[in-house]
């Protein structure tokens, strides 16, 4: 899996980055397709129903002098042990949101997941992580296309920092998406201050500052 | 001479070998090795090992601090390849020099050059074969070594390895092929994701696990670990690392700090040596503390070139786990130099350290009482003084007392001889072994003769010791356990003798905690000083036994309270009355059935959990287990049972497929509705619209259980409740709508919208349709009585319904399907009336639920076909109609799905799985056994490995042990292969009645301690632990682990019952 990154003992100059990326959503939304599209790039009908938690890693050569290891973490649709999701949450510096847009009540549900992502975990900064909502199954969809502006203003009014129509199916997106948001995750690490210090490290929400905070949640 | 040359020759060459496989060995399990691989500094390390040998002075050059370069630069200056690579390292030379002009230098070189590193950042072993290095990763070593041996006669001797006409061509094409490898720089900082995969650990862990090393492959080699248990015998090891190497592993790093280190401490590694000087280092690492004494001969490298003297003083290093010593002799020697003996559970003595004149031995002793915190503790403790820091205790004033008389020694710092144990306080093998403790002057020549109270003494340790896991209340005092031994007499009389010496000494008597015992001594300060030591030796003896034994008993209780509850207190073996290895068998199961009565229920269980459930009777068998039959039953009670359970199925099935109907019906009209309404848009924009102006806290999990429901109808009937709207199907445009989903009743995803989806449509509806809707209030008093479960007019309209139902899944006539589906919706119109919107979207939100997961139920076993699918649902739905309080949780279809696979008959896999979810279910999110069970493993850790326990704690502490999560919920179903599944599971259901009703935790457990030392060793966190338990998940060797959680419930079972 991790085979192909040998970019030759050469270049001294190399930054790596390992990101833990949640994809939550309701079950059954796809969120077990998403990944195994994006890391594998298989799609099967029959990918079991996760229960707990599954991990997928992906290793995108960002640019010459970046390497990005996107850590997935496949949280199960339903989810609802008691603390358990905060334990999965932790250290999260990106997520996906998917929803399935032929069912619109997987739609509703976004908004609840937003709101307990942002309840149980942030960035060093206090801020929300990022999060990218992926309007999933895009290739089934029968009524027309969605009205990008007010997907657009759901999305600034919900706090996502984007969106996707995606489809594990046909592959439609779902790179993109991954892109957009590492970019993300990125820029914000650009704005930290001690980014010498902490980028990479497997504890990426271990801000001296927050060091305190980081005891409390379990 | 020659032959022990050929001997050197042949144990380097061998040692190459070795790495080589290794590092061939990861290369192949993990399609790269990294730069920083141990492996790669193992190499380096006997490839330099065999450049050394024998290298011509004129060849090393003067430069006696490094040959190797020497011998590159020189090599380099007529091969253009060696050339290339003394340039190479020059710069990366310089790099580092520039490097350690930093501060804080030792940190960032600990880092890989992975998070934001300008230049390369090198281990200190790296640079330390920076060369050899640097070519192994230019893949130039081979060639180098190749040209060297055609060469040879310039750089070497004769006799030397690279010049034999053999050995040299080997050692090159050795090489090659790690020169063929590709190494990569690219790794996280703590090589988080490279980390080998779970298969890759165990496979690992196989193959050194052999070697009794613990190699890791991000992880240092493991040599400072590594024990030495008494002497010679692990030779082969001992050169497998170099010696370099271990001379690193003497300095502080990220695993180990270094607690204590000091020069020219004397060791006299046999008896006709001369004591040698050495280096004497304590290690802490997280688990363990070490003591090295490495001679200086090795420590500086002055070593001439022979690899076999070498060797002797490899012979000599000593490296002692400190978790295998339990005393400390100190015995002073004249001009204050000091002289440490450590003494072994076995009893075998370590070679004395000789410590320099000064305080040496004090710091040494103060460090390692610090090292030994927080587990375990020197006793007696040092004394702290204020001023001077830590001081040895005030003990053995008698002997200074005496000796000042007779030899005049000053005063102070005249105390001899201290003896210090080193004990782990709540530790349980630790409070078991009984350190027999003889006091400093013991050695001396007249407590020889006393050798046969000696053994009497030892014989009595060992009688205490066997009896440990005795009651506190069988051993009611030590006079008894005296008198068992035939001391009786002889020790009381010494006690009472004692006591009446008066009343300064009664404080010491043994009652008081043992560590007064050393006051004792103070008492003794008269007379006959030998025969008085013999008796307090006695004394002291006695007491620790009994305090050892005593705090034994406690923790037990403390175990006791814990455990008692996890674990059935009767013991049931394996092999009594006979064998149950071989499990239930059809022999043993045919018998059974010929002789119902006198076939004893728990015999068979026991057979079923030591050694499982032949496949073929499982399907019979099963339903006993599951306890759809009782043991003992007559065939005509079983089909009683059979009976009442295919009425009770079929009941429930039409219930919920007539409502499934009304479901299907909404959505259909709901789809169409909102298609009408927005048909310029799509569902997603209306809720884009609806949600954007809305509170984003909403829940659609919506349980209301059918009693709930109805009561709450009843209660509200006649008020204006909008919530009663009820949606009446006796429409032509309905039935159409039902007859076309009948069509497509098992397509997955119809594109179920969502209940309030529905209830927004539904008001849509009936604002334009009147006719369509009616309200419940008007005039539905009749109809409210039609609550499905009870209401006896109901029934012979729902057996109809039934019969319809169950016919409709056979295939019909289409003209047939017409009038049925007429009928079913008739049946259904009337049911209609009773279902609030509320049960409706609850059932509407189960049966997607189900139907997704069911349409992905393992797929890829054979069993499940679509028409086995369709059967699973239809016992999914069943169940979840009745349990609509909780409804339907992912995980559920797990459960389910093998008990189809071998009851394959609904009826059976509906009643079996009812009883198995009875347990189940509790761990469901509505249930509370998961805690429990998460709670218990906290526990059962905490006391059966604590080792592990600490480690869990430690990085990060998953100690609340949620990567259990999967097992406890779906019973280790997705953790094992099918075949194991059923093994497993028969072994759960038994242990109820044999040994444990909570046999998952010891399962669980079992699965922990399979895996504890790669856990262990590779340090693992949440992240990591869960991603090796989900990557192992089907590779599970399932035999091992259940023989190893039932060896762990008779281990608990003996605690408590002290068996």
């Amino acid at each position: 899996m991790a085979g192909g990154e040998g970019a030759g003992s050469g270049v001294p100059e190399c930054r790596e980055h390992l990101f833990k990326v949640l994809v939550i959503g309701e079950l059954g939304v796809g969120k077990t397709s998403i990944i195994k599209r994006y890391v594998h790039q298989l799609f099967s009908q029959h990918y079991r129903a996760t229960i707990g938690v599954d991990f997928a890693l992906k290793v995108i050569n960002w640019d010459s002098k970046t390497l990005v290891r996107l850590q997935l973490w496949d949280i199960a649709g339903q989810e609802r042990f008691g603390n358990m999701t905060r334990v999965y949450y932790k250290e999260a510096v990106g997520a996906f949101v998917v929803f399935d847009v032929t069912r619109g009540s997987t739609f509703e549900a976004v908004s609840k997941w937003k709101h307990d992502l942002d309840s149980k975990v942030l960035l060093p900064n206090g801020s929300p992580i990022p999060a990218v909502l992926l309007a999933n199954k895009c290739d089934q969809k029968k009524d027309g296309s969605q009205n990008p502006s007010q997907m657009d203003q759901f999305c600034r009014e919900g706090g996502f920092v984007g969106w996707f129509e995606t489809s594990a199916k046909d592959n439609i997106n779902i790179d993109e998406a991954a892109r957009f948001l590492v970019e993300n995750i990125l820029a914000n690490y650009k704005t930290f201050p001690n980014e010498e210090n902490d980028v990479g490290k497997p504890k990426l929400d271990l801000d001296p500052l927050k060091a305190e905070s980081k005891s409390q949640c379990c | 001479m020659s032959c022990s040359a050929d001997a050197v020759k042949e144990k380097l060459l061998w040692n190459v070998k070795k790495e080589v496989k290794q590092i061939m060995e990861e290369a192949v399990t993990r399609k790269f090795v990294h730069e920083d691989s141990s492996h790669i500094i193992a190499l380096c390390g006997v490839v330099e090992a065999c450049l050394l040998h024998m290298l011509k002075r004129r060849a090393a050059g003067f430069l006696r601090t490094d040959k190797v370069a020497a011998l590159f630069t020189k090599v380099g200056k007529t091969y253009a390849i060696a050339g290339d690579i003394c340039k190479k390292v020059q710069e990366l030379q310089q790099q580092v020099e520039g490097r350690k002009n930093q501060p804080n230098g030792q940190e960032p070189l600990k880092r890989q050059g992975s998070t934001t590193s300008k230049t390369p950042v090198l281990t200190p072993q790296a640079i330390k074969h920076i060369w050899v290095r640097t070519a192994l990763i230019e893949k130039v070593l081979d060639k180098i070594v190749q040209y060297i041996v055609d060469n040879c006669s310039k750089y070497y001797e004769k006799e030397a390895l690279l010049a034999d006409p053999v050995c040299g061509p080997i050692l090159a094409s050795l090489l090659v092929g790690p020169c063929a490898l590709e190494y990569t720089k690219l790794k996280t900082a703590d090589h988080y994701w490279t980390d080998p995969s779970a298969d890759e650990l165990v496979q690992r862990h196989r193959i050194h696990g052999v070697h009794g090393r613990q190699d890791s492959p991000s992880k240092r080699p493991a040599l400072g670990i590594r024990k030495r248990h008494s002497s010679g015998s692990t030779s082969e090891d001992r050169f497998a690392a170099s010696a370099r190497e271990y001379v690193e592993s003497l300095h502080q790093n990220s695993r180990t700090h270094l607690l204590y280190g000091k020069n020219n401490v004397l060791v006299q590694p046999k008896d006709d040596l001369e004591a040698i000087p050495g280096y004497l280092s304590l290690h802490q690492s997280a688990d363990s503390l070490t003591l090295k004494w490495t001679p200086n001969q090795l420590m500086n490298g002055t070593l001439g070139d022979s690899e076999l003297e070498k060797s002797v003083y490899w012979d000599y290093a000593l490296i002692v786990p400190l978790s295998q010593i339990v005393c400390i002799h100190c015995h002073q020697q004249p001009e204050s130099r000091w002289t440490l003996v450590l003494v072994s559970q076995d009893g075998t003595q370590r070679p004395p350290l000789h410590f320099p004149q000064g305080g040496h031995l004090l710091a040494f002793l103060s460090c390692l009482e610090n090292g030994l915190l927080p587990r375990g503790q020197l006793e007696p403790p040092l004394w702290s003084q204020q001023g001077k820091g830590k001081v040895f205790p005030k003990l053995r004033k008698r002997n200074s007392n005496k000796s000042v008389d007779l030899e005049e020694m000053p005063a102070e710092d005249t105390s001899t001889d201290y003896v210090f144990r080193i004990i782990y306080p709540g530790h349980k093998h630790d409070n078991i072994t009984i350190n027999y403790h003889h006091l400093a002057a013991s050695r001396s020549a007249s407590v020889d003769d006393d050798e046969e109270e000696e053994d009497k003494l030892h014989a009595m340790l060992s009688m205490i010791c066997s009896r440990n896991l005795t009651a506190p209340n069988r051993m009611k005092d030590t006079s008894e356990m005296i008198e068992m031994q035939g001391f009786g007499a002889n020790l009381l009389s010494w006690q009472l003798e004692h006591c009446s010496q008066g009343s300064s000494c009664v404080s010491c008597s043994t009652g008081s905690s043992p560590y007064d015992i050393p006051s004792c001594c103070n008492c003794i300060h008269d007379r006959t000083p030998l025969k008085m030591l013999c008796e307090s030796m006695k004394r002291q003896i006695v007491s620790r036994a009994f305090y050892g034994w005593l705090a034994y008993c406690r923790h037990l209780s403390t175990v006791r309270t814990h455990l008692s509850a996890l674990v059935n207190h009767t013991i049931i073996p394996p092999d009594k009355p006979s064998s149950a290895a071989g499990g239930l068998t059809k022999e043993v199961w045919s018998k059974y059935q010929k002789d119902k009565k006198n076939y004893k229920e728990l015999e068979l269980l026991r057979r079923v959990y030591y050694g499982g459930v032949q496949h073929e009777i499982r399907k019979e068998v099963w339903p006993f287990l599951l306890g759809h039959y009782k043991f003992g039953m007559a065939k005509k009670e079983m089909d009683q049972v059979d009976e009442d359970i295919a009425l009770r199925y079929q009941k429930v099935m039409a219930e919920w497929k007539a409502c499934e109907v009304i479901v299907k019906q909404r959505e259909k009209e709901s789809h169409s509705a909102t298609l009408a309404k927005f048909s310029s848009g799509s569902s997603i924009d209306s809720h884009v619209q609806r949600l954007i102006h809305r509170d984003s806290t909403i829940s659609n999990d919506v349980f209301i259980s059918v009693d709930e429901t109805d009561s709450a109808e009843r209660d509200s009937r006649g008020q204006d409740d909008p919530a009663f709207t009820v949606v009446s199907a006796d429409t032509p445009a309905a039935v159409a709508a039902v007859e076309q989903q009948s069509v497509e009743f098992d397509s997955p995803d119809s594109g179920l919208p969502s209940s309030r989806n529905y209830s927004v449509a539904s008001g849509i509806l009936s604002s334009i349709d009147d006719g369509q809707s009616v309200s419940f209030e008007d005039g539905a008093e009749e109809e409210a009585s039609t609550d499905l479960e009870r209401t006896d007019p109901d029934i012979p309209r729902m057996q109809k319904a039934k019969s319809v139902v169950l016919q409709s899944q056979d295939s019909v006539s289409e003209e047939q399907l017409c009038s049925q589906v007429d009928y079913l919706m008739d049946v259904a119109s009337v049911c209609a009336a009773s279902y609030t919107i509320e049960l409706l979207d609850t059932v509407a939100l189960n049966l997607h639920r189900i139907d997704k997961d069911v349409q992905r139920c393992d797929r890829n076993y054979w069993y499940f076909t679509a028409d086995n699918l369709e059967k699973l649902r239809n016992v999914m739905c069943s169940y979840v109609w009745e349990h609509l309080e909780v409804g339907y949780v992912q995980g559920m279809c797990d459960l389910l799905a093998p008990l189809m696979v071998i009851l394959d008959n609904d009826q059976l896999a509906y009643s079996c799985f009812s009883h198995l979810m009875k347990r189940m279910s509790q761990n469901f999110p509505n249930g509370g056994a998961m805690d429990t069970h998460f709670a218990n493993m906290r526990s059962l850790i905490q006391i059966l490995d604590s080792e592990l326990f600490e480690l869990m704690h430690q990085n990060g502490d998953y100690t609340h042990f949620y990567f259990c999560y999967r097992w406890f919920l779906l019973d280790f179903k997705r953790e094992l292969l099918y075949e194991d599944v059923f093994t497993v599971w028969e072994v759960i259901w038994a242990a109820k009645h044999i040994s444990s009703e909570h046999f998952v935790l010891f399962i669980a457990l079992a699965l922990v301690e399979v895996y504890r030392e790669i856990i262990r060793d590779n340090n693992m966190d949440f992240t990591d632990i869960i991603k090796f338990f989900n990557e192992m998940a089907e590779h599970h060797n399932a035999e091992e682990i259940l023989r190893i959680a039932r060896d762990l419930v008779y281990k608990v079972q003996t605690l408590i019952e002290n068996k």
